[in-house]
This record gives C-alpha cells, sequence and structure tokens, in this order.
C-alpha cells in the first residue's frame, strides 16, 4: 500500500474512500438505501424460468445449489463465492445495493441483519409467506430475524456454545469440566500453578462477540425497541455482573490475553499443551481440529453456567441467507432458501459441502452430527453436548449499529489490558459511545439506565 | 507550419487521451466525489430508516466528528511518533548502505545492492505475514532464543507493536531508498572524486564532504516519499490485528477510514477523514521541503 502511494502523492486513502463513493456517484447521485422496496407492492412469482445468484462465503455452496437445480428445473440457483462478511462481502454488497443491483440471496449474519436493514437493503420475507415457516427454525434464532413483525432473513447456521478441554491437562489438577463460571475460574488457577506460562483458557480483548454471548447466557439484552425508538442496555444487572467477573478474572491473570482463539499464537500454544480449554461455538470443532497433533486429546463438555442465569448456553455467531433489496425474485428466493435451511437434504448438504455451523433446524442436527468423532475422543458431542445447548436466551436481538457496538466494547476491553481500567467503568462508556453512533446514524436511542 | 503544428497538438492529444480518461475516471472524479461526500450527511425517519433516507449538506460536521474522535486524532499523533523514529533511521540506514556500497573498497557491490534491495519486492501482505511470524509466542524461533536467554519479549504487546510494525516497513524500504540514493550519488562525476583525493580527501572526508553535500536531493525526495507513507500506513497494522490485539480499529488514520467506510458504512466521516489525511500529508511535506530549501540557500550563502 505504501508502495502504490508513493507514486500517487495525493494517498491512496484518499483514493480508497473515494473509489468505493465514486460507485454511488455513478449511480447517479441517488442517496443509497432512499427506497424502501417493502413499501412497494410484492413482486409476483415468474412465469418464466428464473436465475438466482447467492452471494455467499461458504465454500462449495454451488454442489449444494446444483441439488436443487436438478430437481427445479425452472429456478437454477447460481453461488458465487466472496469475501468473509467484514473482510470485504458486506461492503461489497453494500456497494451493490447502492448501485439498485447485487444479487438475490446475500449470506448476512445474524448480528448483520439489521445493519442491512440501515441500508434498507432486505426485503421483508413476511410479505411472502416466510412467517409460515417459523416454527421449523430454533425460536432464539428465529427472534433474531423478525423485527417489528417483519422477517428479513433466514437462519441458515447457528453457533451454540460448549466448553472444548483437553482431558490430560485437566487430569493433571484432578478436575473435570467446570458446571458453574466460579468452577471455571477455581479451575483457571489450579491450571495457572502448572507452569509460568498455563492457562486455561484465552480472553480475546481484540474480538468482543465472547464477551457479548457470555453476558447474553446470563441474560443481558443489550437492544430493545420502544415505540419508534431504541433502548439501549449495556449496563444491566446481567452484564455488570459478568464485567466484574471478568474484571477479577483479568486482574488475577487467571486468562491469555496476549492472543485470540484460532490465531496462529492460540494454535500453537493448544498444540503444546499451553492453553487447556476453549470456550466456544460449535463450528469451531472444525478449527480446533487443526491443532497438531491434537487427536483424541480433546472432549466437548456442555458449556460453565452463571449460577443466578437461567441459560444452559449461548451462542457465538451465526447467519442468514436474506433476500436483497433490488431482487427481481424474492418468491422464488424465499423457496430455495427454506429447502437449503430446513429440510433434511438441504441441511446434509449444507454441512458436507459447506461445513456450516449448527443447523438452524429446530428438530434435525444433520445425519454427519449424529456419529461419534475420532478427533474428540470419540465422544458423540454434538448430540450429547450441542442438542442441548440450543437452548439459549430466546429475546436477545441486534441492532442496527452492531459493529459500532462491538468496536466500542472493544475498545474498552484494550482499555482493561493496557490501562488497567475497569470493564464495569468500560461498558459505561461503552454504552454512551453506542448511543452516539446510533445519533450519528439519524437513528433515536435513548439508555435504558 | 501552423497546420502541421496543428497535427502535431492534436496527435499529442490522440496519444494523451487513453491515460487522461483513466486518470480523471479513476483519480479526479473520485477525489471530487471523496470532498464532496466528506461535507454529506445521511438522515434517517424511523426504526431503521425504513420511513425514508435523507442526503444533506453538512458543511464541517463530518470534519467536526472526525476530529473530535479520540481514536483518530490518538492515531495521528501515533503516527506522527511512528514517523519522528522510523523515517530517520531509515533514511540514515539506506544512505549509510548506499555509501558503503558505493566506496571504493566495497566488495561483491552489484549482489548486495540486490539482496537489499529484495525485501521491496516482496509484496507487503507477505512480508507482513512472513514477520508475524518471528512476533507470535510459540511460532518465533527468535523469542525462543530470547526466552532461553531469559528476556520475556512481546512484539505484539501494546507497547512495543508500534516498533514492531516499524521494523517491517524499515526492512521493506531500505533498500529501496537506497537505491533512489545510489542513482544520485553514480550521477557525481568522477571528476569530483579525483580533485577531493588530490586535495589529500580520505574515505570519512570524501563521503562527509562531498558525497553527502551532492545527494541531497536524493534524500529530501526519500523523506518526503517516506513522510507521506508513513501517515498512510495500512497494510501492515491490518494484518497484524489478527495476532495483536492491541491494534485497533483505529490504529493508523487510514485504518480508522477504512472503519468507518467499510464496517460502519459512514462514508461521510470516512471521507472527511481521508480527506484530512491527504491535508497532513501535504503540510507536512510541504514544511519538511520549505525547511529544506532554506537551509540550503542558508549553506550557499
Amino acid at each position: 500500500m505504501r508502495e502504490l502511494s508513493r507514486r500517487r502523492l495525493l494517498g491512496l486513502g484518499w483514493g480508497a474512500a473515494a473509489a468505493s463513493v465514486g460507485a454511488s456517484v455513478v449511480a447517479g447521485c441517488a442517496t443509497p438505501g432512499s427506497t424502501n422496496v417493502n413499501r412497494a407492492a410484492p413482486v409476483p412469482r415468474s412465469d418464466e424460468p428464473v436465475t438466482l445468484t447467492y452471494w455467499s462465503w461458504l465454500k462449495d455452496l454451488q454442489k449444494v445449489a446444483d441439488i436443487w437445480n436438478a430437481q427445479n428445473p425452472r429456478v437454477q440457483v447460481e453461488a458465487v463465492w466472496i469475501q468473509g462478511g467484514n473482510d470485504g462481502g458486506y461492503a461489497k454488497m453494500y456497494a451493490a445495493l447502492a448501485a439498485g443491483g447485487g444479487p438475490d440471496i446475500g449470506q448476512v449474519e445474524l448480528r448483520q441483519v439489521p445493519e442491512f436493514l440501515l441500508a434498507n437493503g432486505l426485503v421483508d420475507l413476511s410479505r411472502y409467506g416466510a412467517a409460515e415457516f417459523a416454527e421449523r427454525y430454533a425460536p432464539s434464532l428465529w427472534n433474531q430475524v423478525v423485527f417489528e413483525e417483519g422477517v428479513y432473513g433466514i437462519p441458515q447456521d447457528s453457533g451454540p456454545m460448549a466448553f472444548y478441554y483437553q482431558t490430560a491437562l485437566l487430569e493433571a489438577v484432578s478436575a473435570g469440566p467446570p458446571a458453574t463460571w466460579d468452577d471455571w475460574r477455581e479451575l483457571a488457577g489450579l491450571v495457572r500453578e502448572t507452569g509460568p506460562a498455563n492457562y486455561l483458557e484465552v480472553f480475546p480483548a481484540s474480538d468482543a462477540a465472547p464477551f457479548t454471548a457470555y453476558a447474553a447466557q446470563a441474560g443481558a439484552r443489550w437492544f430493545r425497541i420502544e415505540g419508534d425508538e431504541w433502548v439501549v442496555d449495556m449496563t444491566d444487572e446481567a452484564t455488570m455482573r459478568v464485567a466484574a467477573f471478568f474484571d477479577s478474572v483479568i486482574d488475577d491473570d487467571l486468562v491469555e490475553t496476549g492472543y485470540e482463539a484460532f490465531s496462529p499464537g492460540f494454535y500453537a500454544a493448544a498444540g503444546e499443551g499451553r492453553i487447556a480449554a476453549l470456550t466456544s461455538a460449535s463450528w469451531g470443532d472444525a478449527l480446533l481440529q487443526s491443532i497438531s497433533d491434537g487427536a483424541g486429546k480433546w472432549r466437548v463438555a456442555p458449556m460453565q453456567t452463571w449460577p443466578e442465569g437461567d441459560y444452559g448456553s449461548s451462542a457465538l455467531g451465526g447467519s442468514t441467507a436474506a433476500v436483497l433489496a433490488h431482487s427481481p425474485h424474492p418468491q422464488e428466493a424465499l423457496d430455495f432458501i427454506v429447502w437449503m435451511t430446513s429440510s433434511r437434504e438441504g441441511i446434509d448438504a449444507m454441512i458436507e459441502h459447506c461445513g456450516i455451523g449448527w443447523s438452524p433446524s429446530a428438530e434435525y442436527i444433520g445425519a454427519a452430527r449424529r456419529r461419534p468423532s475420532e478427533w474428540f475422543s470419540g465422544q458423540s458431542y454434538n448430540e450429547e453436548v450441542f442438542v442441548p445447548a440450543s437452548r439459549q436466551q430466546p429475546e436477545w436481538t441486534w441492532a442496527p449499529l452492531t459493529q459500532a457496538t462491538l468496536t466500542a466494547v472493544e475498545d474498552q476491553l484494550r482499555r482493561k489490558l493496557t490501562d488497567g481500567q475497569p470493564l464495569v467503568d468500560g461498558l459505561v462508556q461503552a454504552e454512551a459511545a453506542t448511543l452516539t453512533a446510533f445519533r450519528n446514524k439519524g437513528l433515536t436511542a435513548r439508555s435504558a439506565s | 507550419m501552423t497546420a502541421r503544428r496543428r497535427t502535431q497538438t492534436r496527435a499529442a492529444w490522440l496519444l494523451l487521451a487513453p491515460f487522461l480518461a483513466l486518470f480523471a475516471l479513476t483519480f479526479v472524479v473520485p477525489i471530487i466525489a471523496a470532498v464532496g461526500q466528506s461535507f454529506t450527511t445521511i438522515d434517517r425517519a424511523g426504526l431503521f430508516g425504513e420511513d425514508g433516507v435523507t442526503s444533506e449538506f453538512a458543511g464541517f460536521a463530518n470534519y467536526a466528528r472526525a476530529l473530535a474522535d479520540s481514536g483518530f486524532v490518538d492515531s495521528v499523533g501515533r503516527m506522527l511518533l511512528f514517523g519522528v523514529v522510523q523515517v530517520p533511521v531509515m533514511i540514515v540506514l539506506c544512505t549509510a548502505l548506499a555509501l558503503l556500497l558505493e566506496s571504493a573498497s566495497a566488495r561483491w557491490p552489484q549482489f548486495f545492492r540486490g539482496a537489499y534491495f529484495m525485501p521491496y519486492g516482496v509484496p507487503g501482505v507477505i512480508a507482513t505475514i512472513m514477520w508475524s511470524f518471528f512476533y507470535v509466542p510459540g511460532l518465533s524461533p527468535l523469542l525462543d532464543i530470547t526466552q532461553a536467554l531469559g528476556l520475556r519479549i512481546d512484539p505484539l504487546g501494546p507497547e512495543m507493536v508500534l516498533w514492531s510494525i516499524a521494523n517491517i516497513v524499515t526492512w521493506t524500504y531500505t533498500g529501496y531508498n537506497m537505491l533512489i540514493v545510489i542513482a544520485q550519488l553514480k550521477a557525481i562525476p568522477t571528476e569530483v572524486y579525483e580533485a577531493a583525493r588530490i586535495d589529500g580527501a580520505g574515505p570519512w572526508r570524501l563521503a562527509w564532504s562531498v558525497q553527502l553535500p551532492l545527494i541531497r536531493p536524493a534524500l529530501v525526495l526519500t523523506t518526503v516519499f517516506s513522510i507521506i507513507g508513513t501517515l498512510q500506513l495500512f497494510t501492515e497494522p491490518k494484518l497484524l490485528q489478527t495476532v495483536a490485539p492491541s491494534i485497533d480499529t483505529s490504529y493508523t488514520p487510514n485504518l480508522s477510514a477504512y472503519t468507518n467506510a467499510f464496517a460502519f458504512n459512514e462514508y461521510g466521516i470516512a471521507a472527511a477523514q481521508a480527506v484530512l489525511i491527504a491535508l497532513a500529508a501535504f503540510v507536512l511535506s510541504y514544511a519538511f521541503l520549505t525547511v529544506t530549501s532554506r537551509t540550503s540557500r542558508r549553506a550557499k550563502r
């Protein structure tokens, strides 16, 4: 980047921002997202053969689409691979939407759905009969795609959480997996004594999603709608309890904060036995299997719980297949998405070819996931651990400022590590920053406290 | 005569046209658009803007918000600190290497010139990934050695990561700047050297009193490029983010603009920040050029 900018003295930073803006200028200076397709008449089913495009970062999605294509000659689906959402995929979709185009279907994470609403970028699928499929999906997921009675995406996968651990390292301190977070803290202390660089778990400062998931498990609900106003509540009792817990855990040096899960440093440490466990989502199973010499050393246990909390687990990540605003065939797109995400055939194909996270279906986890895993010490962990883990807080919803909120929390997590500022104070500041972000977008928002 | 001249002019424009068209489309228009965007804000009605989205002239509101953002202001300060340390180190290093390779007693100058220049041929992304393997504890052979010596160094920790980035940048660009200096050294006529030697100048004297003053333009050029490059630092911190938790989303000014544009979808603020970065680069370069030309005039007197 430096090399390029040398040649253009005026600067690439300028150019990069400008180039993306250029797209909207070329599109005719209209304000992106100023038209709301959900106010226009619904598009009827087409009489002609239809080709749908699906932008997604799932690998080999075309193989799943081909199964559908063979059975539905009139509705052909073409999968187009894009960069992961925050690595450029969303920027690409936003640019396409601003230019009045884009694919019929886009992969949008659950937490990103309301951000796309802000760009008026999604079709309300309730106008095409999506509500009748509601009972096919896990209620905690369905709740996250419904806003003001509109359905803005169909859950495609999710990430119920559990406690992954190295059996031998826990046996070395004569302990089993923790039942509660207090047990977890005690266990972290025991593992810490086994060596100067040994930790039970990592605690990421650069990713607020795990902290958010822990708070949701404790019963926190950061966002809700009251009338035509957003209410932000990041300092409720549940969140404060979780923040105080991690304040003391970090102060006592019980977690490794130098790197995050699934980073090169994490894999090296886990392979050498310096990291004993990981609280993460069901999709973490595939990632953990790239730890060298890890086969047979790991097991999975239910996630530790908060003593007062009512929820057995929480969720990390998860995405939807959403119909983007300019799709000429939303009805056909919905037909395909429902097949892909709720039929046994679709779910099995998504697991086999794309390696999706947890199945969004309330009833079917996928044939491949009913078998025991050799890597995880022969455990049938999916049925043992993750099926019960789907019982989560059903009320959590995201708001249109997800990215700004997570960034605000991440800034405070970093300040905890660099300046030692307690998280309980940091979250007050994160809430203030989030409210500012809401207002900067022209939305009405207030603090719950 | 005039007719011939006219055809010549026409031919010149014709030949320039492809360049000008692309230049206007990919450079001038985006810059104008960015400046325009930096004065625009978007207002929304309803919970998601579903009841109407309007674009308004914002005056300097986006600039005020960019400057009120402590993360962005801190990142500019961080880059100034970075530049004050890294640019002089790199310029001294590249000048020293150039003088050594161009000195009479240099062995295999071509080989070393190529070797020092090689890092520049490695794309920034690859260079950063490669260096990150030297920085990550548990993977890095260098850190294994320091640990064996009883030193616990964390190149990715909050205090050191800026200098770890400086190291990558220096490694990449020293050879490139060295070549610019060497080119200038080669342009010094041999008579000047002969005259100096006849006057009894040794290699040190030669370097200090003859070569350094004569390569001054090259040094000014490389310094200006480096100052601009510093403000635009992006690739290295963006990639190191995955291994260094202390690099936040507004660690450098460009990273801040990138986050606003592509994560927060706030193009107005991103454009304002980009314009501010460009202005800062312009002001700094201009100030440096003014200072150097003034001192050189004084030296001539």
